[in-house]
């Protein structure tokens, strides 16, 4: 589903990501784990083609996404859901309006966008908070409104960067748990984070960076490394 | 049915976000307002001040004295020739004898000066009036070399000169202003979107990182640009068609001894211009300001 190929990216003299190489199959739940600076963000950008590679390929479903112009870069944006790490919801924009925008886009309107958007707040438990402003909500709460932005039109791929970060363990677990409700019916999850104790408390798939580069990439409880490899560093 | 939800859509979410920033909403539509009104008003100055030029030079008057000897068939030749120059408005001959009545008629009380002489003095004239003051000075020159057929040319040469003079100024220094008063309108009200647009960058951002196409972006922003730019030019007509039916019997009564005009076509006119300026000034600036921020 994801694979990146010898991924550099620079900023500047800062290289961000360095030779990294991977690949994240159809329906799998990853973890990028590392401290802060270590190329998580920016390989989340570069998967979601925010950003592109300075050298190296990254594919996406099977396409190079630096291919990828103009409305093929729509439909690649549409197969994908993001959450960020400042969530970026429309501070105008009511959580229904926020979660309803993936769907407005690909032109749906009426009463389908509108069970769309119930269902899934539902599912993210803000149902009864759907005509609050994002500024009238919990960090939490703006997280769970993001993750439902992000999987409102049902996503291949859904990529979160550092959706626990500065909450309580409770509700840390509560939105992790939510992601893996999502996994769950088969959307393939990448989920950036520092949180060592959400991570060891499940038993998946641990890329773990450092300096840009991929350190290790084990599967959490289990003898066995995932086939994906690491990338010259 | 998309393109219907799509252009329902479009149209509340222009709408919605004019609303929802309606602090810049309100900003734009009122420095659009003045900016127009600005502009608008300048122009309605600058054509009433082009039409009393006008009518000043209307008035301005050539008179050429025809010798007592000159055949007649000569100078109605070039009365008919000097009604066909362009710049002539009225060409008239005034023969001796008219000017013996036009004298006695000015001069009740010395008629017995005219008693004393034995035959009539005063010379016949070709008076002309003309509608452009700058071909006098030309037309007299001709005139006076006409030796045989006119004995002078009486031209108030400095008066024409002066009308010639603040005529080309009037034009010279209101078109300058207008173009220089036209780019500083366009340059406000599109830096007053821009900031709108500005304002609204992540929104543009995120909308494209959803999966959004460019015109889907695109549309709210230039149908607020359009709604702001219209708004705005809307305000700055109807204070034009106010402030100009206020002003204009004031100007004319101030002014009465030129023939300024001062009809609603005119204004009506300038009304719809300033309206057509603000949507497409509004709806271009959206547009443009918005491209930037769509490479994402």
């Amino acid at each position: 589903m994801i694979v990146l190929q010898s991924v550099t990216k620079s900023y500047g003299d800062v290289r961000a990501v360095n030779g990294v190489t991977l690949a994240i199959s159809r329906g799998e739940f990853a973890f990028l784990m590392g401290t802060n600076g270590a190329g998580k963000t920016t390989l989340l950008r570069l998967i979601s083609r925010e950003e592109q590679p300075d050298a190296g390929v990254v594919l996406v479903g099977g396409g190079n996404t630096a291919e990828i112009t103009g409305p093929g870069l729509t439909r690649l944006r549409r197969r994908m859901g993001v959450v960020y790490q400042d969530t970026r919801l429309l501070p105008n924009a009511t959580v229904a309006e926020n979660v309803a925008l993936p769907l407005r886009v690909r032109g749906m309107g009426g009463s389908s966008v509108a069970s769309d958007v119930n269902a899934v707040l539902e599912r993210v438990r803000l149902a009864d908070k759907e005509a609050r402003f994002p500024r009238e909500l919990s960090g939490g709460e703006q997280r769970k409104v993001a993750i439902a932005r992000a999987v409102v039109a049902n996503p291949e791929i859904l990529l979160c960067d550092e959706p626990t970060e500065s909450l309580s363990a409770e509700r840390a677990t509560e939105i992790v748990d939510l992601l893996l409700d999502i996994n769950a019916d088969g959307v393939t999850t990448v989920v950036a984070t520092h949180d060592t104790g959400t991570v060891n408390r499940l038993r998946r798939r641990v890329i773990h960076m450092d300096n840009g580069c991929v350190q290790s990439d084990t599967l959490v409880g289990s003898a066995a490394p995932p086939p994906a490899t690491n990338g010259p560093s | 049915m998309a393109r219907l939800h799509v252009a329902r859509y479009l149209l509340g979410s222009a709408l919605t976000g004019l609303w929802r920033n309606r602090t810049m909403t309100g900003g734009a539509i009122v420095t659009t307002a003045i900016m127009l009104i600005t502009l608008a008003g300048f122009l309605a100055i600058n054509d009433t001040l082009n039409q009393m030029v006008t009518a000043l030079g209307r008035k301005s008057n050539l008179i050429a004295y025809v010798r007592d000897e000159a055949r007649p068939t000569q100078v109605m030749a070039i009365i008919d020739d000097l009604r066909t120059r362009p710049g002539v408005g009225e060409v008239q001959f005034v023969s001796k004898e008219d000017a013996l009545a036009i004298f006695e008629s000015r001069f009740v009380d010395q008629r017995d000066i005219l008693d004393v002489l034995q035959s009539n003095p005063l010379p016949a004239s070709v008076e002309l009036r003309l509608n452009d003051p700058s071909v006098v000075p030309d037309l007299a020159q001709e005139l006076q070399t006409m030796t045989t057929v006119f004995d002078d040319v009486v031209v108030p040469l400095d008066v024409v000169e002066e009308v010639i003079g603040i005529s080309n100024l009037a034009r010279v220094a209101g078109s300058v202003i207008i173009i220089a008063l036209t780019g500083v309108t366009l340059f406000v009200i599109v830096n007053t979107i821009r900031i709108a647009v500005f304002a609204r960058r992540q929104e543009i951002e995120i909308m494209k990182l959803v999966g959004a196409t460019d015109w889907f972006v695109r549309g709210p922003f230039v149908a607020e640009g359009a709604i702001i730019g219209g708004v705005g030019a809307g305000i700055a007509a109807i204070a034009l068609v106010v402030l100009y039916a206020q002003a204009a019997p004031v100007v004319t009564r101030i002014v009465s001894f030129l023939p300024v005009s001062t009809d609603t076509d005119f204004v009506r006119n300038l009304a719809v211009f300033t309206l057509l300026v603000g949507l497409i000034v509004g709806s271009l600036g959206s547009y443009f300001s918005v491209r930037r921020y769509l490479s994402v």
